[in-house]
């Protein structure tokens, strides 16, 4: 099965019943499957006229209990950052697949790239703060699928899949489980406000239709939901709450492989590099070098780091200039060595050896 | 009548200045409402940014007060997921005209079971009254100092040609014609777009010579011409005065619509 | 039943001088104290609502109520209920 199938049988296994969604290379096998496989499966497919509208009717079918999701590449990414602040803001359940392709702009649309590791995390106006995976198998794309709906349902955030086009388009055996563990959202809890959280930081959910009566604002809101713009405390409250309710529990959404533990040589990765790193591991069998893989990038999880108490050094091939390297230098007391790679393909098994050789 | 309790008492008095056209468009949606008998829990007002777009905020049920110009894809999405629902959509001329233009074709050619009601005031009311896509020609505002240059949008011709299925227009001034057809364009399957042409004394009117709100209702009346006049009148070939607009039902039909409740 | 104008919500724009077909509505003349002039009713008794609602048991006329942009117009039930005598003028 292709990468872009698995994520779309993933969704329909995690119960989505909803994709707006636009043609783009390399994610439109997404679409193509959901819209074969959803209205079988009882659920709506439409072909929106464009990723912002896309986007916008993911959010408006999520606030009917329903879960939803749009998958998308690059120049459609950047088009519905609005609306995925606005997901922030409003706390809404929804998932958003990004199979990532070379840019700036149109760039390379049949080539593999991970520039939008920061795009996903900062790219609407604000502070907010948000889940993002990233699979680097056909398996993974399944499973973490699955796992991005009950995150997004768990934490009341948009989340993200941020696959590229390797993986995307990559061919593996899958295995599809017979039923998926499905986490739905903390109901609205009778007597409390809509927007009133508990000491998690997270509302329970009170979708469209349950008598409610919420009103839903992408402006700064007080706990009922109403707009109050002007009180400092009512936008420092809310911000904070935004940003904590994701951070606070970065260790328990982590996610993550550590090999070799004691190494002191260890490769960092997200995605398709990882597999290289594992070729080369394979190909040179050496208990120096360790691998610490990371399925959750967004929430970033420091503690990682810390499994290699050994570590001289990070390595860290990306298939961008050095993006996700900033947030490990971030915390790491270790030097971090980006390996930097872009144009659409690859690290191959001898530049990372290379790389390895210059700081052994 | 007004349905009573449709109103978020807590959040009135509104934002709205004085003697805007959009409160009574509220009133005449509520009314239209209670002639409906619609129920709380099947309900979602939706809107997008700008002074129409904060009417959902006052009214009592399900509300999504979103992003400028998506109110649109926004409202699709919430009826293609539930079509049991019923859904009302408020915008404003910019919202759907400017920003919105391309989402609301695509949902006039789609024929969403929904109902659009534009509160056209003419101007960006809520950034303070700069020239929008349906500022008539010659009118004075803060980004055309020298009078709009370009040719307006008819917003209800435009929805005619894109497919809605029942289209209307009329002013906030014509309150009993105006709730007949909200109600009209509820009861209708596939999309319903009801322009209603609203003062804006505080913005339109001020730059316009027409700051006092009995002059702003007089324009509004005076531009104002039945559809079947109109027609009456291009068809004897006599001269319709420049600035005039027609008000009436202009189509109803029954294309194919998307998202209608079973 | 009478009409009565809600102060906390009025903001004083007079669409309701502009459409009732009585007159009932006058231009106020002072603030009040939320600096808005209110408009002041004229012999409302003769609003053809307050008379007559009841005996066809609907809403009758009501364009000040749905003209209002600020809610602020409304009828309640007077207690107890006291006949009054009117003149209207045609």
């Amino acid at each position: 099965m292709q990468g872009n199938a698995a994520c779309a049988e993933g969704a329909i296994a995690a119960g989505c019943r909803f994709f707006g969604g636009y043609p783009i290379t390399p994610s439109t096998e997404i679409a193509e499957t959901m819209a074969r496989r959803l209205p079988k499966a009882g659920g709506v497919f439409i072909s929106m006229e464009d990723e912002l509208a896309s986007i916008a009717a993911v959010i408006g079918a999520a606030w009917t209990g329903t879960r939803a999701m749009t998958a998308t590449s690059g120049p459609g990414f950047s088009l519905m950052m609005e609306n995925i602040g606005y997901a922030a803001m409003t706390e809404t359940p929804c998932v958003i697949v990004n199979i990532q392709r070379g840019g700036p702009s149109t760039g390379q649309p049949t080539r593999a790239a991970q520039g939008d590791m920061l795009q996903c995390r900062f790219g609407s106006h604000g502070d907010y703060s948000i889940i993002a995976l990233t699979p680097n198998s056909v398996q993974e794309m399944f499973d973490l699928t699955v796992k991005a709906f009950n995150l997004a349902d768990r934490f009341r955030v948009p989340t993200f899949l941020i696959s590229d086009e390797t993986v995307g388009h990559m061919r593996e055996r899958v295995t599809i489980p017979d039923s998926v563990d499905i986490v739905p959202p903390a109901p609205l809890a009778e007597g409390s406000l809509p927007y009133e959280a508990g000491e998690d930081g997270i509302p329970g959910f009170a979708p469209f239709g349950s008598g409610r009566s919420v009103h839903v604002t992408g402006l700064t809101h007080d706990e009922r939901g109403y707009p109050d713009t002007t009180d400092p405390e009512a936008h420092d409250r809310l911000v904070r709450r935004l940003v904590a309710k994701v951070e606070s529990a970065r260790h328990d959404i982590a996610d993550y492989e550590v090999i070799n533990p004691d190494a002191e040589r260890v490769f960092v990765t997200y995605g398709p590099p990882s597999r290289t790193v594992a070729q080369v591991m394979r190909d040179h069998p050496d208990e120096s070098i360790g691998h610490l893989r990371f399925r959750v990038v967004w929430p970033f999880d420091e503690s990682a780091l810390g499994k290699f108490p050994d570590a001289k050094v990070f390595l860290m091939p990306e298939l961008n200039m050095g993006q996700m390297v900033r947030e490990v230098q971030r915390h790491a007391d270790q030097p971090v060595v980006p390996i930097a790679k872009i144009g659409g393909e690859l690290h191959t098994p001898a530049e990372l050896l290379q790389a390895l050789e210059a700081h052994g | 009548m007004i349905a009573p309790d449709w109103l978020r008492e807590d959040r009135l008095p509104h934002i709205y200045c004085t003697g805007c056209g959009n409160g009574s468009v509220i009133n005449c949606t509520l009314a239209a409402v209670e002639e409906m008998g619609w129920k709380r829990d099947e309900t979602a007002f939706i809107s997008g940014i700008g002074c129409s777009s904060r009417a959902p905020g006052y009214i009592l049920t399900d509300s999504l007060h979103t992003t400028h110009g998506r109110a649109l894809a926004f409202a699709t999405g919430v009826k293609m997921a539930r079509p049991d629902f019923n859904v009302v959509v408020f915008t404003g001329d910019g919202d759907l005209a400017a920003i919105g233009g391309n989402h609301f074709i695509h949902a006039c050619r789609r024929n969403v079971d929904m109902t659009v009601i534009c509160m056209n005031n003419q101007i960006y009311g809520m950034t303070g009254g700069q020239g929008s896509p349906t500022t008539p020609t010659g009118a004075f505002s803060t980004t055309t100092p020298y009078g709009a240059s370009e040719p307006a949008f008819d917003l209800a011709e435009l929805a005619v040609a894109a497919g809605a299925n029942y289209v209307a227009r009329w002013t906030s001034y014509h309150v009993k014609e105006l709730t007949k057809a909200i109600t009209t364009g509820m009861q209708t399957p596939g999309l319903a777009f009801i322009e209603v042409r609203t003062q804006c004394p505080t913005n339109f009117g001020r730059h316009n010579k027409l700051r006092s709100i009995p002059d702003m209702i007089e324009y509004l009346r005076g531009n104002a011409m039945l559809r079947v006049k109109y027609d009456r009148l291009v068809e004897e070939g006599a001269d319709i005065p420049e600035g005039t607009f027609t008000i009436g039902e202009l189509v109803r039909r029954r294309r194919p619509a998307m998202g209608v409740k079973q | 039943m009478k009409l009565v104008i809600d102060e906390s919500r009025c903001k004083g724009c007079n669409l309701c001088v502009l459409v009732c077909p009585y007159g009932i509505f006058q231009e106020g003349t002072e603030l009040n104290a939320r600096g808005i002039v209110v408009p002041v009713l004229d012999r409302p008794e003769r609003c053809t609502n307050c008379r007559l609602q009841h005996l066809y048991g609907r809403v009758l006329c009501g364009l000040c109520h749905m003209i209002c942009p600020d809610q602020a117009i409304t009828w309640v039930e007077e207690k107890p209920f006291e006949p009054h005598r009117v003149e209207v003028e045609f």
